[in-house]
């Protein structure tokens, strides 16, 4: 299959992962354990997108807010849209991110760096500056592991038996959104 | 705003191929045989190569200056000629005005006619000025990975054949079921080619 084909038939795949990504910091109170490395602050805020229909029929609905105020974007969960993109904060190991997950594509969108004082540097020194860019590239690859880790404890859910349970839990977490 | 300061947009891609062993040689050719060259005094439609991510005027890389670690990092420029269709619309109609006047015709033959838009165009093309546009990526060499700050799907793909033409290697954008091939197992792997989408209500 090319990679346009893989891209339309596959897209369910990175926005289950963003729901079920929700679902589970909402469950802990914003903590998703990752094996082998802790657990992960992941809080959803301000700002969802959700998408319904394919193609041409494709429609959109924001969602804005704090994060007791999104349950626009859960009732609309329950309508049969799709969580497209989340604005998130993540935080690990002292490190806190802030970005917006695209997640058919997995595109990492406006994404702001954890603060870690580097950034005073001489701009004009070669060594300095190299090692800024080091630092940078770092946390830009952090991000991505982390957020390849809990994709992975996502997959292997979804691709055992286990996942008709947690498919269960989840469905009634959107259905308490609505009577909520 | 990008790679090196500020909030910043990416995308991942895998890098497919081999590299030949003495690497760091191998690139320093092919980035500066695919440097980006200058279109200000020439007529030339547009211009795409590398420059260097502090500076879109440097494209002579002192001291490798796109190596850090084990990293290549590049920005990718592409400066384009535009004219807006409207533009185009007026000046062309105003030749035509012109011509009917001169010659004494009522109305312009359709051949006429073409060849009259394909010579406005050409003529506000070379009065335009180039527009420029930076890209930056960060290329892992260790895991052959490649993160690209843009989320453009013209950038992406002006990348892939830039990338291809420059080292011989291809792009693969890692969406999350290409990286779900390389993260799990593969009876894990085999399981996730069959799942379809779930509905959660």
């Amino acid at each position: 299959m090319d990679l346009v084909d893989l891209i339309a038939e596959k897209r369910f795949l990175g926005q289950e992962f963003l729901t079920w990504l929700w679902w589970k910091s909402e469950e802990r109170g914003g903590v998703v354990a990752l094996p082998g490395e802790g657990d992960i602050v992941v809080v959803f805020e301000k700002h969802m997108l959700l998408e319904y229909g394919e193609g041409d029929s494709n429609e959109s609905l924001i969602c804005r807010g704090l994060q007791t105020e999104l349950q626009e974007a859960r009732t609309g969960l329950v309508m049969g849209k799709k969580l497209e993109q989340a604005r998130i904060q993540l935080g690990f190991n002292d490190y806190e991110w802030s970005f917006t997950m695209a997640a058919a594509l997995m595109e990492f969108r406006n994404v702001k760096l954890p603060k870690t004082g580097a950034e005073s540097g001489n701009d004009n020194d070669p060594e300095e500056r190299e090692g800024m860019v080091l630092e940078r590239i770092y946390l830009f690859e952090e991000l991505v592991r982390v957020v390849l880790g809990l994709f992975r404890v996502f997959l292997q859910i979804r691709v055992s038996a286990d996942w008709r349970d947690e498919l269960q839990k989840m469905r009634a977490w959107v259905l308490r959104a609505e009577k909520g | 705003m990008g790679f090196v300061k500020g909030t910043a947009s990416y995308v991942r891609f895998g890098v497919d191929g081999e590299l030949p062993e003495n690497i760091w040689d191998f690139i320093a050719d092919r980035v500066s045989s695919f440097a980006f060259r200058d279109i200000d005094e020439t007529y030339e439609e547009d211009s795409l190569g590398w420059v260097s991510v502090t500076n879109m005027f440097d494209t002579n890389f002192e001291f490798a200056s796109y190596a850090a670690g084990n990293y290549v990092t590049l920005t990718m420029r592409l400066d384009e000629r535009k004219v807006s269709a409207v533009i185009v619309k007026k000046f062309v109609q105003k030749e035509e005005e012109r011509i009917k006047k001169e010659k004494q015709i009522p109305k312009i033959s359709r051949s006429m006619r073409v060849e009259i838009k394909e010579r406005i165009q050409n003529e506000l093309m070379r009065k335009s000025l180039p527009m420029p546009s930076v890209f930056d990526l960060c290329w892992n060499l260790e895991n052959a990975t490649l993160l690209f700050f843009s989320t453009n799907k013209k950038a992406q793909a002006l990348l892939e054949d830039l990338f291809k033409e420059s080292f011989g290697l291809n792009l693969i954008q890692q969406i999350p079921y290409i990286c779900g091939e390389h993260i799990l197992d593969e009876d894990a792997i085999d399981k996730l080619a069959r799942i379809t989408p779930d509905v959660f209500v």
